[in-house]
């Protein structure tokens, strides 16, 4: 057989190297190539990774022991030799930007679940690459030469499940700069200031939002084939809105990642929700920054750990407490209280007497008055009982007003009382107190003094004067409120206004440890109706006008431009098959009972559609029992539409 | 009279006691007690029918002698405390078997130190805190030492007296439960137990088919509100919220809304479809979005929307307003907005609101239809402006709508009642089938001494959670098997001469496990497999006074009921237990102990007559049964699962 020859690039030795020529012929195989090729490159070291891409065609030549002949290549074809492993830069939920060594030969499945295995992420089929939103080059970007964490020397595991050291897995624990990054995939990130948010681009409209979803890669296909170059930005990104079997003790990067696309969705109105919901989410924020900024790492010990080591405790205090003697016990459990001087106000009473000043005692969950502190040791003017009342604040730290505003629940109704006190420290204890009191719990309860902090840190917040220099300076109370709600909800309300209301959500979490904060986030999200709708602009078959699908974890919906209301929904369970054709980009869906619906896709390719619904369809086959084995295959044949067949 | 609910805080619980010992087999409210301006007593009381002079005679003169006694434990027990104290800490290694004990401690309202002085916090003689602690029978066998038992006995003394003492703060209320064909029962509620513990409670006292749509509802006839209690809630809570002379009532009544949701979700969350798609909805496709809406990470609740009539604050007027529901409250649209999510105003949220029934609307309020719903705080008994009162235009958006709030309220708890409901509903067909194909012994003995037990059962074996097993024994069968149980578990058999005299053989063979009564020894200890499941029992009754003072007198303190309940299942002391001494299979007791109670068989195949009879007598009988109760059996019990899932995450760890 002629030998001929074939003309290969070798990217590693340089843009402006000449290629080598070898001397093949038509039967050699892609292996033969290459052993040939490095030979004569002479350079010593490990070519493993590397392969030859078909630079006219646009594809990978992978199967080693095809020939030249079978695979069509003749001497004219552009061959490149290179890494089938090179560097991304790859923009993260929480905005942190990873530089690391990905796979741009393999389909970007399998790309994603090697850059989910070496970050920690369990279940990365539920995530994807996409593009970017091309930021407007404003004014140079001079202050954008953006942190970069660089994990490309981050040696690639080939275990399965990366061994965990220290928390962490063992590939991250190897240096200190890679602990610090781990550290930060873990930890959720501070609020940004609110300017910040307020530049960062915000969809406007439903179809703003499905523009956003025209940005995904094709899954079936390797990142090279769809035109990505090395140190090119990608973003990694939650797709699919099932989470399956979330579990906080493995799962720290993921949940800590989830949750910031959460938090950033919100922030970004990228779904909406109604005021009270922001305030909430805000609380939520407030609340997790803190544990975050508090909590030394508790990554190292694990929450199995945890309970064993409580119920011990707590064991371990009972038989001690068997140990003293019954007055000690009897002290131990008899409930704290406070006592104080303090001014009350019924607006109920036809009078207008204004605050009158009692001497009040808060005990269990309720509050006496007296006339003077010395009698109270007889019977109180009134005994007020706090629970299930609504305790608000009524502040106004420029004016030195310290009101507690109490909506006591009777049988005829709720009773208004104010409480006036007379200045932050004692505001504090006493506001914590009805919190907890209107909770059912009495000062007793471990939570007070942290109940005190959190409203003393909040009261500080409100200290807007600018000429009182900041004397709190510990991180927790710099927070501004306005970065933990959307941009409409700042423009809306002043600090003054917002930080009270936050404050008030505040009180529903601030029991919550910070896994349990961010799972409740996660939840409130997840329980908003907009939740996990991924929006394109479609044209239905026999329409004239352009009209949104929806496409959501259990159903399709169908909404109306003009109007902006869903026409109807379409649900999974019903659907019998869909098909595309690849030649009219369009979609065609069969449901139960003889319902057929096609569409053709105006602002994403049909793929993305084809796989959003194949993908969907994909996550409710996995079920616990099918515990950690992913079903590749199937998802490559739900998702992967006619180059996988 | 029209006090529906009987409310009286018992901080003494003795006082219970005696007048369930004394009242069996009549009906009657319970009288005051002795000393009932106490200052401890935060709560109303108000009392009807007080018939009982004698009676109340009788419990003072217990009183006395029972707190005679509890001072002269406790003072004795302290003096010698403080000398030992030294010594006893090493004795005192923290025994695997007390946990149950502290346990106590840590949840309830102390008692202040005046408590042993008055008389209404005299000990208390439930047997419930006896459950609790263990350690005085636990440990004699187990230290070998004289005077470390010595140490180790005053301590759990002392401790004793102390749960006695928190026992004794446990707020508790008698309830009257109007029955759905209207007769009533009484019952004594602990504010501990939860809907379902008294749900269960109804279902051994009626032989009612036990299906998932019981309910207990409260009703208000002042504002003509209806609402049905969830299964986890606390019953004695919403109770307290009803004012001295409220003519409120507590109905044991079927709701077929109350699960709705779960047999036909289609109808909630696909009520925009078209009538036919919900009506020929799979069972397949139910359970899907039963899964989907309540199974995942977050609960969905169903999107409702439309127009709804909003009473006026303090007018008489409707007025239709576009209302939505998400899952963080109740929303409407303002006038000239959209239906977005920012443009939404909140109308209620539903922490600290209920959802309630409104009956007859049309002709108090004047509303437009008589299909009306109301939210409102608890504790409000009366008309005002802060309650909400909504009116839709049929039944089924009412349903709708009361349902999808449930849902936000209360979430996943309603998922997770419906599953024990359907469990319990599930056996109890199971042994109603069982019953009736295996024998006809059941002569349905009168409902009376059983509701009477009832009062008194309280230590019951705490089950393990989620164990089928363990349900099926706990489960009572609607026809109340043999009433052998109740002759010999009622101490004073006052009032049963209706009952048959037990078939011999059973009898005997429940007798020595049953009740650690020594008079009773005919103890055949012929099959020692057959025990492990009675000494749940054991643990369940409360042993005849005479008896146990005679058992246990040496032990423990004179004036509480010996705590036969070890067998509870903490630990393996229930292996040692001293009480009859004839039973000691000791290896069968001592796997008891060391797990959950064992769980008396399920329906066993129906081979043998003999055999399948016995075990439907073991589990069947329900006074011992009764789950309700208090405290420390099934406190402990949590405790210890707890104890158990951590040891076992630890494991699983490593």
């Amino acid at each position: 057989m002629a030998a001929w020859d074939l003309s290969v690039a070798v990217e590693d030795l340089g843009a402006d190297a000449p290629p080598i020529t070898v001397s093949v012929t038509s039967d050699l195989h892609i292996g033969g190539v290459i052993l040939k090729l490095v030979e004569k490159s002479q350079v010593k070291r490990d070519w493993s990774d590397h392969a030859l891409w078909w630079e006219q065609k646009q594809q990978w030549l992978l199967r080693t022991a095809w020939t030249l002949e079978k695979c069509g290549i003749q001497a004219d074809a552009g061959l490149i030799f290179m890494p089938q492993h090179k560097p991304l830069r790859l923009g993260l939920p929480n905005g942190l930007n990873l530089r690391l060594r990905v796979c741009f030969s393999g389909p970007v499945f399998r790309t994603v679940l090697g850059i989910c295995k070496m970050l920690n992420i369990r279940r990365p089929e539920e995530l994807s690459l996409l593009r970017p939103v091309e930021e407007k080059k404003k004014k140079k970007d001079k202050d954008l030469s953006e942190e970069l964490y660089d994990l490309t020397e981050v040696p690639l595991t080939s275990v399965s499940r990366p061994c965990l050291y220290n928390g962490m897995p063992a590939h991250f624990a190897d240096s200190p700069k890679t602990e610090k990054v781990y550290k930060m995939l873990s930890v959720s990130q501070p609020a940004p200031p609110p300017e910040a948010i307020a530049k960062l681009y915000r969809p406007a409209s439903v179809v703003d939002k499905a523009h956003i979803h025209s940005r995904w890669l094709d899954s079936s296909r390797s990142l090279m084939q769809q035109g990505v170059q090395e140190n090119d930005r990608l973003w990694l990104r939650f797709k699919y809105y099932c989470f399956h079997d979330l579990e906080p003790k493995y799962d720290a990067v993921r949940l800590t990642q989830m949750y910031e696309q959460a938090r950033w969705a919100v922030l970004l109105e990228d779904i909406d929700c109604t005021e009270e919901e922001m305030l909430l989410f805000g609380a939520l924020q407030y609340h997790i920054n803190k544990l975050s900024l508090s909590e030394p790492q508790t990554m190292t010990s694990s929450p199995a750990m945890d309970d064993l080591d409580s119920a011990l405790q707590c064991l371990e205090v009972k038989l001690d407490g068997a140990d003293s003697s019954p007055q000690d016990m009897l002290e131990n459990l008899t409930a704290p209280e406070l006592n104080d001087y303090l001014k009350i106000f019924r607006p109920k009473r036809l009078t207008l007497k204004g605050y009158k000043q009692y001497w009040f005692k808060f005990k269990d969950a309720s509050i006496s008055y007296y006339k003077s502190r010395e009698e109270s040791l007889g019977e109180p003017i009134q005994q007020i009982n706090l629970k299930g009342c609504e305790a608000a604040p009524d502040v106004n730290i420029v004016g030195q007003k310290f009101c507690i505003k109490l909506l006591i629940p009777a049988p005829e109704g709720m009773n208004e009382v104010y409480l006036r006190c007379e200045n932050e420290e004692q505001y504090s204890r006493w506001m914590a107190a009805c919190r907890l009191a209107s909770k059912g719990k009495s000062l007793a309860d471990s939570s007070f003094q942290s109940e005190v902090q959190s409203i003393r840190s909040f009261l500080a917040m409100q200290q807007t004067n600018p000429n009182t220099h900041n004397t709190h300076t510990d991180d927790s109370t710099s927070i501004n409120t306005h970065s933990l709600v959307s941009p409409r909800y700042s423009k809306k309300y002043k600090a003054k206004q917002l930080t009270p209301r936050i404050l008030e959500a505040y009180q529903n979490v601030a029991q919550l440890s910070l896994t349990d904060a961010l799972l409740r986030f996660l939840q409130i999200w997840q329980a908003l109706p907009d939740f996990g709708i991924s929006f394109v602009v479609v044209r239905f078959k026999g329409s004239r006008k352009d009209e949104v699908l929806g496409i959501a974890p259990n159903r399709l919906i169908r909404i109306d431009l003009g109007v902006g209301e869903v026409v109807k929904t379409w649900r999974y369970n019903n659907m019998r098959q869909w098909n595309v054709n690849w030649d009219i980009r369009q979609v065609a869906i069969e449901f139960d009972g003889n319902v057929n619906i096609a569409f053709s896709c105006v602002t994403a390719d049909c793929k993305i559609v084809h796989e959003f619904i194949g993908g969907y369809i994909f996550m409710s086959t996995r079920s616990r029992e099918q515990s950690n084995t992913l079903n590749e295959e199937l998802f490559h044949k739900l998702t992967g539409g006619h180059e996988a067949l | 009279m029209g006090t529906g609910v009987v409310v009286f805080g018992l901080l003494l619980n003795s006082f219970v006691l005696c007048f369930s010992l004394q009242s069996l087999g009549v009906e009657t409210l319970p009288p005051e007690p002795p000393s009932s301006s106490s200052k401890e007593m935060n709560f109303s009381m108000g009392f009807a029918d007080m018939n009982v002079e004698s009676l109340n005679e009788l419990e003072e003169n217990d009183l006395d002698a029972l707190m005679a006694d509890l001072m002269a434990d406790l003072n004795d027990t302290e003096e010698k405390l403080a000398v030992d104290l030294e010594g006893q800490k090493e004795a005192e290694a923290p025994p695997p078997d007390l946990p149950p004990a502290p346990h106590g401690l840590s949840f309830y309202p102390v008692p202040s130190l005046s408590t042993p002085t008055s008389p209404e916090k005299g000990p208390n003689t439930f047997s419930a805190p006896l459950a609790d602690s263990p350690a005085p029978i636990l440990s004699p066998p187990t230290l070998p030492q004289h005077e470390e038992i010595e140490a180790q006995m005053k301590a759990d003394k002392i401790k004793l007296a102390l749960e006695k003492l928190k026992e004794a703060k446990v707020k508790k209320l008698v309830v009257k439960v109007v029955m759905h064909d209207g007769s009533s029962k009484t019952l004594m509620v602990d504010e501990r137990q939860t809907v379902r513990d008294i749900l269960d409670n109804l279902f051994e006292k009626t032989h009612c088919d036990c299906n998932v749509d019981w309910s207990l509802s409260e009703t208000n006839p002042e504002l003509q509100l209806e609402r049905g209690f969830e299964d986890h809630e606390n019953l004695v809570d919403p109770l307290s919220a009803w004012t001295r002379d409220s003519e409120n009532k507590v109905i044991f009544q079927e709701r077929p809304d109350k699960y709705e949701i779960f047999k036909n979700p289609q109808n909630f969350y696909l009520w925009k479809k078209d009538k036919k798609t919900i009506k020929d909805m799979k069972d397949r496709d139910k359970e899907l979005l039963v899964e989907e809406n309540f199974c995942g990470t977050s609960i969905i609740v169903p999107d409702l929307e439309g127009v709804l009539y909003l009473r006026e604050d303090g007018k008489k007027s409707w007025k239709q307003r576009l209302f939505l529901l998400r899952a963080s409250g109740i929303y409407y649209v303002p006038k000239g907005k959209s239906k977005t999510s920012r443009d939404l105003v909140c109308f209620v949220q539903f922490d600290n609101v209920n959802v309630y029934y409104g009956k007859e609307f049309k002709n108090k309020y004047k509303a437009p239809t008589d299909f009306c719903f109301v939210l409102k705080h608890p504790q409000i008994q009366k008309e005002s402006q802060y309650i909400k009162y909504l009116c839709c235009d049929d039944a089924w958006t009412m349903n709708l709508w009361v349902t999808g709030i449930r849902i936000a309220k209360y979430g996943k708890s309603l998922y997770e009642n419906y599953k024990t409901s359907m469990k319990k509903a599930a056996v109890t067909t199971a042994w109603t089938n069982r019953i009736t194909t295996t024998t006809s012994i059941p002569s349905t003995p009168s409902p009376t001494p059983k509701a009477k037990a009832s009062g008194q059962a309280n230590g019951h074996a705490p089950q393990p959670p989620a164990e089928p097993m363990a349900k099926v024994g706990n489960a009572p069968p609607p026809p109340p098997p043999p009433p052998l149980l109740p002759t010999q578990i009622l101490p004073p058999p006052p009032s049963d001469p209706v009952l048959p005299p037990p078939p011999p053989p059973l009898a005997v063979k429940r007798i020595p496990s049953a009740t650690s009564v020594p008079r009773q020894l005919p103890s055949l200890p012929t099959l020692p497999t057959s025990f492990p499941p009675s000494l749940t029992y054991m643990a369940n009754l409360p042993p005849p006074p005479p008896s146990l003072s005679q058992d246990d007198s040496s032990e423990s303190p004179p004036d509480f009921l010996p705590p036969p309940p070890p067998a509870l299942g903490f630990g393996p002391g229930a292996g040692s237990l001293p009480s009859p001494p004839p039973v000691t299979p000791p290896p069968r007791q001592s796997n008891i102990g060391a797990g959950a109670p064992p769980p008396p068989p399920p329906p066993p195949p129906a081979s043998a007559g003999l055999q399948s009879t016995p075990s439907v007598r073991k589990t069947g009988p329900p006074p011992p049964k009764r789950t309700t109760p208090p405290l420390a059996a099934p406190s402990g019990g949590d405790f210890m699962s707890e104890l158990a899932k951590a040891m076992a995450k630890k494991r699983g760890n490593q």
